[in-house]
């Protein structure tokens, strides 16, 4: 199996085709998450952005319902994990078995061999197992006996769980935490999408007539356009602000890690090209901060005693943070720049 | 030790300070001299007798030592051993000083000269309250009662003083006091051992308590406001000045001021008055006398370096039998007498009543008034002048210049020649004096030829605004400059006739001002005035007034001295006046010389008697200012219509110039390529959108430096701009210029940025209250805004630089140093 290089996929696609071909994508995917069209796009975009996808909330929201429609809705190679507690990591990578006819060990390639791998329930499996998949989240590529074997492009992890104080979970690791490019909610659907998928899904089950409306193909293709996003240097700056303001908190005891500017980057990179634009805005990463950064984080005792989440403390951070003073003046500007990035002004509300 | 020997130092200072009262009892300084030398003394034997760590009483012991031989080395017998040591002659000598000084306190009155009676009792009694202060101090720890001895020197000028004592000396002594208590306060301390600060670091010895350096900042502040004040406020200035000029002295007028009538400065409260801006009736004298001459209070006969000075009147009271000068007759002299009622209002307020020359008999005065024959002035210790009014008689002499040439020069070793000639060395006015006396046999002829020279033909003119002082030096400057008033007139004569051996004196009074209604005569500060008197033997004093006419309403010229300006003699009768109705000196005497050369008869503008004014220039000078003010609230406008002035027009064109065309027709100019310049419209959008922002500060919109362009833009169009829909796409527009221009490769061009900027700014127009679009149109608050930002920023580096080169320099302090070498 040969895959192209990225210089192969190309650049930047056509306006209309990247717009056509990610619309469809989010078009299906809706067919069975009705109203939650934020949240699709964002998996989609977690997609784009090469990162993998934590989808976290209670029990009967349709999180596995997201993740299988995502794999469905791409005509590429699929593999699912049920994690129960009794899971083995050699279950995850693979393993090699002693083959009778040729007196060899050969090795069966675990589930993470495809391209969307979704791995439901994941934090019921013990932190044995949940560590299988470190090296190949990050690395993509599988070590057993040692022999490395690489994977497909695209690779993407999607997996659900339940929130940690819910009954037999373990909580992931850290490093399996930072590894997961966004962690989204489903959130409950309003009263009006839920009436609609009542209606829907009364009778037949919408996912099972799901037909793919992309290949990897086009997958890989929207990837390298993705890639060409041009990010300015004040949006780096900014990104890097917003980082460094996770680590200076004083409310969070682990911050961010580079790792995770890196994610957040790719991240606002593909939600800018699915927003039309070849430019990320610093409204991409505010967007993102919640989604990206939250899950890596720990508040500090003080904080989890005042019940602050992680989500409220990034929140907070982000609608402090002011934009970096990001001009680039021209050098036939000779006017005064006016009072933007300066200190700011609260006028006096009678 | 260190603390023990401090505190004896400071007990012997603040000793020194409490009797600063004493002063007020002295005529010189010699008695504090003499006590600083005595309680040196004290204090070196205390210091002497605690190093050998010796108990109080022995402490006492040395003091007292101490005493006797700065007594006796100051008051020697002529027995002495050593000239410090004491024999019993030198007791008996002190047993007869003691006895003297009950002699010289009966016979003598404040302020007293130096005399050894009184300088030894004075001396001794500081001495004895410096060893008390000592012992009590440093031997028993209780400097509190330190402050009852302290107290005792006090109350000897309160007890010789008929008013109470001036309250500077009291509040120098109280200083002296309350230091005595801090330092005994501070060692206290001390003794507990060292002192920190509330982090843990110990004071340094040399180190400034934040407090004091506060109270010295204070000080400091408070001194130079005091001084530069006045100096600043025009009204104020002369008083001031010839307060410095000459020397102690509280002016008369000033409601309230106490003193005795000896220590008033007369120079500096002539000086005062007439410069004051308003005038004021002073009084109202009737009298029978056809012509009168000038109405006097006080004299200053005691001429020093510094100028002449007011000597402390005394005499007899004014309710007893007066000299009466008409028993005393002589040829040529004419005396009659007349009676005057003096009314003083309440604006004039001193120890000294105006009476004409030579009074001979007062009704309605009180006990409390005294006349000095010899200045022949009525003054009082307890009561003034205010309100008051009072009759008397006088005698009027008029003398003819014959009589006067009779008189014949006074005995050199005359007590009052001796006194009255007393003249600083100034060799200028020496030589002067001896070329203008130079072939004068008679005293009035000497008289005369000084007087005359202060002629207009000398090139003398009259002017208010000179040196007010009266000293050499300031003489000096009157003799070069040839102007001045009648205070350096009066005082020039004065001095130089007493250069000639003539006894000569300042007289201060009123002229007969320019208000008369039939016999009476109201006088108001302007008519203050000052002449010379000189001592005729057989004659007595003879007023000559050298003021030039011309600059003094209601001045009066006499036979014997004539108008030296006139062109002839005047008619011999006194008092009659050159110039009845003058102008008012304040618009009068500055101008006086410039009639002259302006070619303007002085006696037409003199006679109409409607003083000569400019045309007001006030208005012109409100205006001015009305003007300046609109012009200074109109800056902030003018600079955010600048900016916006600016900000509309496009960027400068990016032009590119191309090689000329060889297949060009044209005759080979160079081809320009106008193109859209990224830049350029980068630069545009970014102005457009400062603008944006500026004007949301101007409308008191909400700006936050959090906010993306996007969620502003959508935070305008959702909240404010809600009502306009065009409103909301313009804002909008100029946000994705503005991120096109921020964040994107390329910025948008072509859009029409300044039309969706008015249409924003006209929308917020719209909404705002009416306060707000005015602020924002006269005093725009972003203008504001970032004038005080740009304030305190820079008020903020300096404070850093400031520190900086403070704590450089501090390594450079003496106290840094001195507190290293101590090792502590």
């Amino acid at each position: 199996m040969t895959q192209q290089t990225w210089d192969e996929v190309g650049g930047l696609l056509p306006h209309d085709e990247f717009r056509a071909a990610s619309d469809a994508i989010v078009a299906n995917i809706e067919q069975v998450i009705e109203g939650k069209t934020a949240t699709v796009r964002l998996a989609l975009a977690v997609l784009l952005a090469e990162g993998h996808l934590l989808i976290e909330d209670v029990p009967g929201v349709g999180k596995t319902k997201l993740a299988k429609a995502l794999a469905r809705s791409i005509d590429c190679s699929v593999r699912r994990i049920q994690f129960t507690p009794d899971l083995l990591p050699s279950d995850v990578t693979g393993v090699s078995v002693y083959n009778q006819e040729t007196h060899d060990f050969e090795f069966r390639p675990g589930a993470v061999f495809a391209n969307l791998v979704v791995g439901d329930e994941i934090n019921r499996a013990s932190p044995k197992t949940q560590s299988a998949l470190l090296e190949c989240m990050e690395e993509r590529q599988v070590t057993v006996d040692g022999v490395t074997y690489q994977l497909q492009t695209p690779f993407m992890v999607i997996a659900t769980q339940n929130p940690i104080e819910m009954e037999g979970t373990y909580p992931l690791p850290e490093a399996q935490r930072d590894r997961f490019t966004a962690r989204i909610a489903m959130g409950y659907p309003d009263p009006i999408a839920e009436l609609a998928m009542l209606d829907g899904h009364g009778a037949v089950d919408p996912l099972a007539a799901l037909q793919p409306v992309s290949d990897a193909e086009t997958v890989r293709r929207l990837i390298g356009h993705v890639r060409q996003v041009h990010v300015a240097d004040a949006v780096k700056e900014y990104a890097v602000d917003l980082v460094t303001a996770t680590r200076e908190s004083p409310d969070l005891r682990l911050g961010a890690s580079p790792r995770c500017t890196l994610q957040m980057l790719r991240t606002a990179r593909a939600v800018a090209a699915l927003d039309g634009r070849d430019y990320v805005l610093p409204d991409d990463l505010q967007v993102l901060a919640v989604p990206v950064l939250a899950h890596r984080l720990i508040p500090t005792a003080d904080a989890q005693l005042a019940r602050r989440t992680t989500d409220a403390i990034i929140a907070d951070l982000v609608h402090r943070l002011p934009l970096p003073h990001d001009r680039k003046r021209s050098p036939y500007d000779n006017r005064p720049s006016g009072g933007n990035g300066r200190a700011a002004f609260e006028p006096r509300r009678p | 030790m260190i603390a023990h020997r401090n505190l004896g130092l400071v007990s012997a200072a603040a000793t020194l300070l409490a009797a600063a009262p004493l002063s007020a009892i002295f005529e010189r300084w010699t008695w504090l001299v003499q006590a600083v030398i005595a309680v040196a003394a004290v204090a070196a034997a205390a210091a002497l007798a605690r190093l050998g760590r010796t108990p109080t009483w022995a402490q006492i012991l040395a003091m007292v030592g101490g005493l006797i031989l700065a007594l006796t080395w100051l008051f020697p017998s002529g027995d002495e051993l050593l000239a410090v040591l004491p024999t019993p002659a030198t007791f008996g000598h002190f047993a007869e000083l003691i006895i003297g000084s009950g002699e010289d306190m009966r016979s003598r009155s404040v302020p007293v000269p130096d005399t050894d009676p009184l300088l030894f009792v004075t001396v001794l009694g500081v001495g004895a309250v410096a060893v008390l202060v000592d012992v009590l101090c440093v031997g028993l720890r209780r400097p509190a009662l330190a402050g009852l001895p302290m107290l005792a020197i006090y109350s000897v000028p309160v007890a010789v003083h008929v008013e109470s004592v001036p309250p500077v000396p009291f509040a120098i002594g109280a200083a002296g006091f309350l230091w005595l208590l801090v330092t005994d306060n501070v060692d206290r301390v001390r003794r507990f051992g060292r002192r920190f600060t509330g982090d843990g670091r110990d004071v340094d010895v040399w180190e400034a308590s934040p407090l004091s350096a506060a109270g010295r900042r204070l000080a400091v502040v408070g001194l130079a406001l005091a001084v530069l004040v006045p100096l600043a406020v025009p009204g104020m200035t002369a008083g001031l000045m010839s307060t410095l000029n000459s020397g102690a002295g509280a002016g008369f007028g000033g409601p309230g001021l106490g003193g005795s009538p000896g220590r008033v400065d007369l120079f500096a409260a002539l000086s005062g008055r007439l410069n004051q801006s308003e005038v004021t009736d002073l009084l109202k004298v009737t009298t029978t006398e056809k012509e009168p001459f000038y109405l006097r209070f006080g004299v200053a006969d005691d001429l020093r370096a510094d100028g002449f000075r007011v000597r402390g009147p005394s005499g007899q009271r004014v309710t007893g039998d007066l000299p009466d000068p008409a028993r005393r007759t002589l040829p040529g002299i004419e005396r009659t007498r007349h009676r005057a009622t003096v009314e003083v209002s309440r604006d004039l307020d001193m120890r000294l009543l105006p009476v004409y020359a030579e009074p001979v008999g007062f009704a309605e005065l009180g006990n409390s008034w005294h006349y000095d024959p010899n200045l022949q002035v009525v003054f009082s210790n307890r009561e003034n002048s205010r309100g008051r009014t009072y009759s008397f008689d006088y005698v009027r002499s008029v003398y003819t210049p014959q009589a006067l040439r009779g008189a014949q020069p006074l005995p050199a070793d005359l007590p009052l020649r001796a006194q009255q000639t007393v003249t600083p060395d100034v060799p200028e006015v020496a030589e002067l004096v001896a070329e203008l006396i130079r072939g004068k046999r008679t005293e009035y002829d000497k008289v005369r030829a000084i007087y005359d020279y202060f002629s207009e033909d000398n090139g003398f003119t009259y002017q208010l605004n000179t040196e007010q002082g009266t000293s050499g030096q300031q003489i000096l400057d009157f003799l070069e400059n040839k102007a001045g008033f009648c205070q350096q007139y009066a005082a020039a004569l004065a001095w130089m006739v007493r250069n000639a051996g003539i006894p000569a004196r300042v007289a201060f009074g009123f002229t007969n001002g320019n208000r008369r209604t039939g016999d009476t005569f109201t006088l108001t500060n302007r008519n203050l005035h000052a002449w010379t008197e000189v001592y005729f033997d057989q004659v007595g004093w003879v007023p000559f007034d050298a003021t030039p006419t011309y600059g003094v309403p209601g001045s009066a010229r006499s036979a014997w001295a004539p108008n030296t300006d006139a062109p002839e003699e005047s008619t011999p009768q006194p008092g009659a006046a050159d110039t009845p109705d003058e102008s008012d000196p304040s618009a009068g005497p500055d101008r006086g010389p410039n009639r002259f050369e302006e070619g303007v008869d002085p006696g037409a503008i003199a006679g109409d008697g409607t003083p000569v004014r400019s045309t007001p220039v006030w208005p012109w000078f409100a205006a001015l200012g009305v003007l300046a003010v609109l012009a200074l609230l109109a800056v902030p406008a003018l600079r955010r219509l600048a900016l916006r002035r600016r900000r509309g027009r496009p960027a400068p064109t990016f032009r590119t110039v191309d090689a000329p065309d060889p297949d060009s027709t044209d005759t080979g100019q160079p081809v320009v390529v106008v193109g859209v310049d990224p830049d350029r419209a980068r630069a545009d959008a970014h102005a457009a959108w400062d603008e944006l922002i500026d004007t949301l500060v101007d409308y008191r919109v909400r700006v936050d430096r959090t906010e993306t362009p996007r969620s502003t833009a959508e935070r305008l169009a959702g909240e404010p701009l809600r009502a306009d829909a065009a409103a909301g796409t313009a804002v909008r527009l100029l946000c994705r210029a503005e991120e096109r221009a921020r964040y994107a490769r390329d910025p948008l061009t072509g859009e029409p940025l300044p039309a969706a900027l008015r249409t924003v700014r006209d929308a917020l127009a719209g909404q705002a209250d009416r306060r707000t679009r005015l602020m924002a149109t006269v005093l725009p608050p972003s203008v504001l805004h970032r004038w005080r930002t740009a304030v305190a920023d820079t008020s903020a580096r300096l404070v850093a630089s400031g520190g900086r080169l403070r704590y450089r320099l501090l390594r450079f302090s003496p106290r840094r140093l001195i507190a290293n070498r101590t090792g502590r």
